[in-house]
């Protein structure tokens, strides 16, 4: 733990910023819901993002992936310089841009090995070969400890909460972004797949992946510790600070933080 | 090509002509051409054709027959036949129907020593007096309609098909029907009788290069005796100018398993009805539908699963694609009838939009009359891609149009996974494959031509 976050300290600062959100507002169905929002991510960075039920965590992510359906009104996202607001979601994820989903999606009849494959291909601009492609495959699956069935499997389909959360980090660990945002992986898992989970993210982590963890819990730092932590209230980030904001929102709860900010 | 006819019309004349070559047991082409001056087109004012209007079709605007050379066996059919016919992997014979003539009907010779028939119903009627007599449009009465009283009366060509009891005919038997003959019209019919504990797979196809104008009026009659197995496939491949009108219908008897697939990409307009009558106890009916409408195609899909003997059971599902402007109906049936106890039977059918401008309309219904069915439902549905399954896919990096695919191939997953012939489904995810590449190709032509009008 010790060693990886030194190395993670040296990238930091050769590294150039790779995700940089600035007074980013955004309305969903004609309702502000990004209230000016401003973030940096880099390269080799765990940022952990919490914040109360409905507070906009979500419509961050989605907003950031590119989403359909919601409405930018100020501000800017710039991927490695870039203004990305105007590219579409598989532009987004070409540039090393992933988004593991809170409530991934079914795809009927599409077995997951192919629809890696598929995006394997689209993101690296590569036309690997099917076994090839099952080899390389083989190797995150072992890492992560992915179950042969669930690749022959159709995407999500039938998934358990847990197998669901499974095949986001799968895929990213077989897509290989520079940034991920991770909105709720640790949810819906029990004890021992959350452990599975959090390690396999933690292997994951290194000098070439910046993360975004979106999470209510905990125990989920308990495995990654971030290197910052922001909590998000009503469409802004009221609070940013160290791993040990994690411990003290346990303690005070957004109430406390709430009632604190208020008073401050 | 097509040897010069003498014929105008159906009418009395071309009737007499029919009458001398024989072709159908005494009578019944009479009665049949009968029953076709009396009876009116059918009326979209019926339910039943409420969404294929046919009242402006003229008949006489088609030749009622074109005659082609017969053939001594394959090597004596031409190329381009046999490559219409298709790859399906081994086969126990060929039949091909070349415009109005049956003009060759192979059978494996171990099939024909174990008491199998795979002929033209011309010979049969000769071979089989009895076994013609007694099912020839018992299925499918030729008073139903007066198109299938057109057909009884005109018909020309035709396969049947008798396996004798206990008998598995290892390999399909498949029966091509080949038009290029335009203004043509074509009465292709199927017979396919298999005794008690018998076994067989059959597969109907029907192709022609794009034509302007012909008429194909199909029969296909399937009688499943006890405890027998069939698995039947219409492939319909007709060329864009065809005009399909099809009944399909399955008498199943006692514990006997009929398994169908229908398969519907070509033909300008295509009405199809499948039926099955499950009637002995313990029969089962699976009936499966793929269709994939481009520009202004019209689909009309009928279905009907009826259940007379007890613990019967019938699953039907029909999966379509719209592009273009092409239309689909559904519109299903369930009966299950009084007496009729403990039986399941189940009703689903799928719509995927590709286009603003496609429709389809999907209509089921249950008609249960016994108080005891295990299960009895149905479901339906008509949409376009769904936009949060797109989203997820794009966010992989996978752009819209393969994403586009990759849901309708997937779409389609469903059913190919229950079409156990192997040629069968390769054959169905080429076709598949290659209208989404001519959508996907279409769709960045059409937003060309766009960017460049702007
Ligand atoms: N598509 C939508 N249509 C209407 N309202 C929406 C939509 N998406 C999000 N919202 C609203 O935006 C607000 C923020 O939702 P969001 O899902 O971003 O919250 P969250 O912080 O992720 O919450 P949770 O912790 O429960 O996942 C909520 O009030 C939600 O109802
Ligand atoms: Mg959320």
């Amino acid at each position: 733990m010790e060693q990886m976050q030194t190395v993670r300290e040296s990238v930091k600062r050769t590294e150039t910023a790779a995700l940089e959100i600035s007074g980013l507002r955004a309305r969903v169905e004609g309702k502000e819901i990004l209230k000016g929002i401003d973030l940096v991510v880099r390269q080799g960075e765990v940022h952990a993002l919490m914040g109360p039920n409905g507070s906009g965590k979500s419509t961050l992510a989605n907003v950031l992936m590119g989403r359909p359906g919601y409405e930018l009104t100020a501000g800017q996202v710039l991927f490695r310089g870039q203004d990305i607001t105007g590219l579409s979601a598989d532009r987004r994820a070409q540039l090393g841009l992933f988004l593991a989903f809170q409530y991934p999606t079914e795809i009927p009849g599409v077995s997951v090995v192919n629809f890696l494959r598929s995006a394997y291909n689209a993101v690296k601009s590569e036309q690997i070969s099917a076994l090839a492609f099952r080899k390389r495959l083989k190797e995150k699956m072992n890492m992560l400890g992915v179950e042969d069935a669930m690749v022959n499997r159709y995407v999500n389909q039938g998934f358990s909460g847990g197998e669901k959360k499974k095949n986001e980090v799968l895929q990213l660990a077989v897509l290989e972004p520079e940034i991920a945002i991770l909105d709720e992986t640790d949810s819906g898992l029990d004890i021992d797949s959350l452990k599975a989970v959090a390690t396999g993210i933690q292997q994951l982590i290194g000098p070439n992946l910046g993360v975004l963890l979106i999470t209510h819990y905990q125990r989920m730092l308990n495995y990654i510790t971030p290197d910052h932590i922001h909590v998000m209230m009503d469409g802004r980030i009221v609070s940013s600070g160290g791993p040990e904001l994690a411990h003290e929102l346990e303690k005070k709860g957004y109430e406390g933080l709430r009632k604190e900010l208020g008073e401050g | 090509m097509a040897a010069v006819t003498t014929s105008t019309g159906f009418d009395e004349a071309t009737l007499r002509r029919l009458l001398e070559r024989g072709g159908a047991p005494d009578g019944v082409r009479e009665r049949a051409f009968e029953q076709f001056q009396a009876m009116p087109m059918p009326s979209p004012e019926t339910e039943e054709w409420r969404y294929t209007d046919l009242r402006d079709f003229d008949l006489s605007s088609f030749l009622p027959s074109a005659e082609e050379p017969f053939a001594e066996n394959l090597d004596g059919v031409a190329p381009e036949l046999l490559e219409a016919a298709g790859e399906i992997g081994e086969r126990s014979g060929l039949s091909i129907q070349h415009n109005s003539t049956l003009v060759t009907a192979h059978l494996d010779p171990e099939a024909r020593a174990r008491g199998v028939t795979f002929t033209s119903l011309d010979d049969a009627v000769t071979t089989h007096p009895d076994l013609l007599e007694e099912r020839l449009h018992h299925a499918v009465p030729t008073v139903r309609t007066r198109f299938t009283a057109m057909h009884g009366a005109f018909r020309t060509g035709g396969t049947f098909v008798h396996v004798p009891a206990g008998v598995d005919v290892r390999f399909p038997l498949q029966a091509l029907t080949y038009v290029d003959a335009d203004a043509l019209a074509v009465f292709p019919h199927t017979l396919v009788v298999l005794e008690e504990g018998s076994s067989l797979t059959f597969i109907d196809r029907y192709v022609s290069p794009d034509l302007e104008r012909v008429f194909s009026n199909a029969v296909v009659e399937l009688f499943a005796g006890p405890g027998s197995r069939l698995r039947y496939v219409a492939l319909q491949e007709w060329g864009s100018g065809v005009t399909h009108l099809s009944v399909q219908r399955a008498h199943v008897e006692r514990d006997a398993e009929v398994r169908s697939l229908a398969v519907a990409f070509g033909a300008s307009l295509a009405r199809s009805e499948a039926e099955t009558i499950l009637l002995g106890d313990g029969g089962s009916s699976e009936m499966l539908g793929v269709y994939f409408g481009r520009s202004d195609q019209h689909f009309d899909h009928r279905s009907i699963q009826d259940h007379v003997g007890s613990r019967t059971s019938s699953d039907l599902l029909y999966k379509g694609a719209l592009r273009g402007q092409a239309r689909a109906i559904y519109s299903g049936n369930v009966i299950i009838r009084q007496g009729a106890h403990q039986c399941d039977a189940y009703q689903t059918n799928r719509n995927i939009l590709l286009s603003e401008r496609a429709k389809a309309d999907s209509i089921p219904n249950l008609e249960i009359l016994s108080n005891d069915p295990v299960r009895c439902g149905h479901a339906a549905s008509v949409g376009p891609v769904d936009e949060d399954t797109l989203f997820y896919i794009r966010s992989r990096g996978i752009p819209e149009a393969e994403a586009q695919r990759l849901v309708v191939t997937g779409f389609f997953q469903e059913v190919l996974d229950r079409v156990t012939l192997q040629e069968v489904r390769g054959s169905l995810e080429a076709t598949i494959a290659t209208e989404l590449e001519r959508e996907a190709s279409e769709r960045l032509s059409g937003r060309g031509a766009e960017a460049h009008a702007v």
